[in-house]
């Protein structure tokens, strides 16, 4: 009678340890499991999970580079948690600052450089449209700048295209920890995306990732939405990076000199543009 | 090591974030829960103590030590269920239920409508309000319901106490329904507790494949529509009429498969333990009016208001006037019960009004003969119904929804229609997939369910091996948002 009771539930759990299993073995191909015509079997990021997670960083990204970027492509960044949580001391001097992000430099960028022209800074901005960690994190284009522009300060503004991606961890997070790698030692900060609704997780990923006092939480803002419904206004996105550059002063990590400028806008010393699908 | 320190890890209570029953870490907690379950179950005890042990665990991964407060409130109402059957004072009795209700009722005020509360009262004075740092326990609503409930139901003498606090706490934290219901009885679930058979081989794969329908409809389909849906929910005025009626559209099947993808789980995995939790969805878009379509929507739920809200209220026993309160208030309570905001209230109260309509032209639609247009069309009304106050169910203000309806009209332009077919091809597959999966006949998914309960069990494997695959698939496939389409 036990036999009989017991027989169907151990029936079900052989079915499922034997898709376990399965999926286990599976999961060793970390980057999937190659099909035809570039498509691929997706594996089970749990399992890899459950055996020791997944530290790897995207293959795409460990290619060599000739681009000079100097100390900073030698060195690590400091994990999150194990930064200095001391802040620096003010650095008064003149910086050259690499502004990089989405659209929303669209609205930032020319009121970061009334900063930057009244306090002595060079800007030099690139604006990827559409662009996304995973965009990157997945490309050597960071480093590349931070080669040609040579800046001392690094402003990045991400994440607005991916504040509904499920598992963001997942799927993002060595794309986030390879752009920070690529920054290297150089002070950053970064911005959060501006939220409409509660995100998924990406504001979260990011105020772990960064250094501590490196990371700007924007969710909490109140910003006026322009007409297509996305992006601040302008004159939303200009309070935005005020909020932004008082945060610098006072409470980052790393503070420089951003006293509040005359003018509402100003000039950056250049200005890139890359296009959704660029590669 | 590392794999135990892993699973200990990923067990860490971590409030507001429950055991999902589609994630991983079930999977491999069912490896070991079904064995020692198979084990436990031929001695009823000890399964009862198995289950609750591993029940509160779930409950304590979703809520942290505030899961011990479903413990306090099923011993609360164990006690005071005995008190009230045998007690002979009316009055008594009836101050000892109701005082059971406002506690029950009040910690799920306390924990879900406090902040809303305060936020409406500043509001109201102008005041500056900082939300109070209130985690909702997982499952309160539900378990609100179940014990409600079952003190009810012994006052009214439909069902006798409960002997053992033990069996009780079993039937309130039983971790299939404790997410997201389905409200089971206890007048219905401690009979199968008692007479406690485990299930039968054709059962338990019966289960598997009902568990498996509710992971296709949650992991494939609502999660990856709601990426759209919260892409352009989320910046409305940035889409175009018809983006917009995708995404209405889109949140009909979102909701629906996400709701009834739990509760598919929850049945599966009852019925693979040995319990029938009945069902929670019967196909409830095919629903010619709204009266039907909350006979066929969350079942247990609309049965719960009904039995406990609107039939207490006087039902239809007090006159038309009373009648159409009656239902109004009831859906009221069923809106404001989903969550503590405005639109919840709005949507409540545009299915009341919508309930009331249907009851005052019942009448004359009777008097129309049932063509096949006829149904056609009064299926239509109902889902354009349905589908608009969903809108409000989806927003965070009754603005946002306003400007997303009023969008779908003035902004509409047909254009956007070869731009999304080409662009979300996926989102496109699932929406026919979940239309064609809805409206074609029952019997052929009864076929399916039968072969596969009659399947070899390599066959049976594969099938599994293939839905786990389909969920890696979709579930790695991210929406990307449309937020820059003017390049």
């Amino acid at each position: 009678m036990l036999q009989y009771r017991v027989k169907p539930l151990f029936s079900l759990v052989g079915l499922l340890l034997a898709a376990f299993v399965i999926f286990f073995a599976l999961s060793l191909c970390r980057d999937g499991v190659p099909l035809w015509d570039g498509a691929t079997l997706k594996t089970a990021t749990f399992v890899r999970d459950l055996f020791g997670g997944d530290t790897s960083a995207p293959a795409d990204t460990t290619a060599t580079t000739t681009v000079d970027v100097g100390k900073a492509e030698q060195e690590q960044p400091e994990a999150a948690a194990a930064a200095p949580a001391v802040r620096q001391p003010m650095d008064t001097a003149p910086k050259t600052i690499l502004f990089i992000g989405d659209s929303m430099l669209d609205g930032l960028q020319p009121r970061m450089a009334a900063y930057a022209n009244h306090n002595g800074h060079k800007l030099y901005g690139v604006r990827w449209y559409s662009s996304t960690t995973e965009v990157w994190g997945s490309s050597t284009r960071l480093k590349q700048f931070i080669g040609k522009y040579k800046p001392d300060y690094v402003i990045i503004c991400l994440g607005a295209n991916e504040l509904f991606v499920r598992d963001i961890k997942a799927k993002r997070q060595r794309y986030v920890d390879e752009m920070l790698r690529q920054i290297g030692t150089l002070p950053y900060i970064w911005i959060g995306p501006p939220n409409w609704r509660e995100d998924t997780g990406i504001n979260d990923m990011l105020a772990a990732s960064c250094r501590k006092g490196s990371f700007y939480l924007s969710k909490n803002d109140k910003f006026e939405r322009g007409k297509d419904g996305a992006h601040p206004t302008r004159a939303s996105a200009a309070a935005w990076c005020d909020r932004v550059c008082r945060w610098i002063v006072n409470d980052s990590y790393y503070p420089i000199r951003l006293d509040t400028p005359d003018k509402k806008f100003g000039t950056s010393n250049g200005t890139e543009v890359l296009q959704p699908n660029q590669k | 090591m590392e794999f135990l320190n892993n699973i200990l890890t990923m067990l860490t209570p971590t409030p507001g974030e429950p055991l999902m029953m589609s994630s991983g870490l079930f999977w491999v907690l069912m490896l070991v829960f079904l064995p020692a379950l198979a084990v436990l179950q031929s001695q009823r005890r000890r399964m009862t103590l198995f289950v609750t042990a591993f029940s509160l665990l779930c409950a304590i991964k979703g809520s942290g030590v505030l899961a011990l407060l479903m413990l306090l409130t099923a011993a609360m109402d164990w006690v005071t269920a005995q008190a009230i059957a045998t007690c002979n004072d009316d009055r008594r009795r009836r101050v000892m239920l109701w005082a059971s209700i406002a506690c029950s009722v009040g910690l799920l005020v306390y924990f879900k409508y406090a902040n809303f509360a305060l936020a409406t009262w500043h509001d109201i004075v102008g005041g500056n309000f900082e939300p109070l740092d209130i985690i909702l326990p997982v499952g309160i609503s539900f378990y609100t319901f179940r014990t409600v409930s079952y003190v009810v139901d012994v006052y009214h003498g439909k069902m006798r106490p409960v002997d053992s606090l033990l069996d009780y706490a079993f039937y309130l934290t039983f971790f299939p329904c404790m997410v997201a219901g389905p409200i089971v009885r206890a007048a219905d679930f401690m009979p199968q507790l008692y007479n406690y058979k485990a299930a039968s081989p054709r059962a338990v794969w019966d289960g598997l494949w009902q568990f498996m329908l509710g992971v296709v409809k949650k992991c494939v389909f609502a999660d990856y529509i709601a990426q759209y849906v919260n892409i352009v929910y989320g910046s409305p005025s940035g889409y175009s009429g018809f983006e917009l009626l995708v995404a209405v559209l889109g949140f009909s099947v979102q909701i629906y498969m996400d709701f009834a993808g739990y509760s598919d789980m929850a049945i599966g995995m009852g019925r693979v333990m040995g319990f029938d939790l009945g069902e929670n969805f019967n196909l409830p878009y095919r629903s010619l009016n709204v009266t039907e379509f909350w006979r066929r929507w969350h079942i247990s739920l609309s049965q719960w208001l009904r039995d406990y809200i609107y039939i207490p209220l006087g039902g239809n026993r007090k006159g038309k006037v009373r009648q159409h309160l009656n239902l109004l208030t009831t859906m009221l309570v069923g809106g404001i019960w989903h969550g503590a905001n405005w639109n919840f209230v709005v949507w409540g109260a545009g299915h009341g009004i919508a309930l009331c309509v249907h009851k005052v032209l019942m009448p004359r639609l009777k008097a129309i003969d049932n063509t096949r247009a006829v149904t056609i069309a009064s299926g239509v009304v109902t889902f354009v119904v349905v589908s608009l106050l969903w809108v409000f169910f989806a927003t965070p203000d009754v603005g946002t929804a306003w400007g997303i309806i009023s969008g779908m009209v003035t902004r509409f332009d047909a254009a956007y229609i070869p731009v999304l077919v080409s662009r979300r091809p996926l989102l496109c597959v699932l929406l026919l997939l979940a239309a064609v999966s809805h409206y074609m006949p029952t019997r052929w998914l009864q076929r399916a369910r039968e072969w596969f309960v009659a399947a070899p069990w390599w066959a049976r494997l594969l099938v599994f091996i293939v839905m786990v695959q389909v969920v890696l698939q979709v579930a790695s496939n991210d929406v990307q948002p449309f937020l820059y389409a003017g390049f």
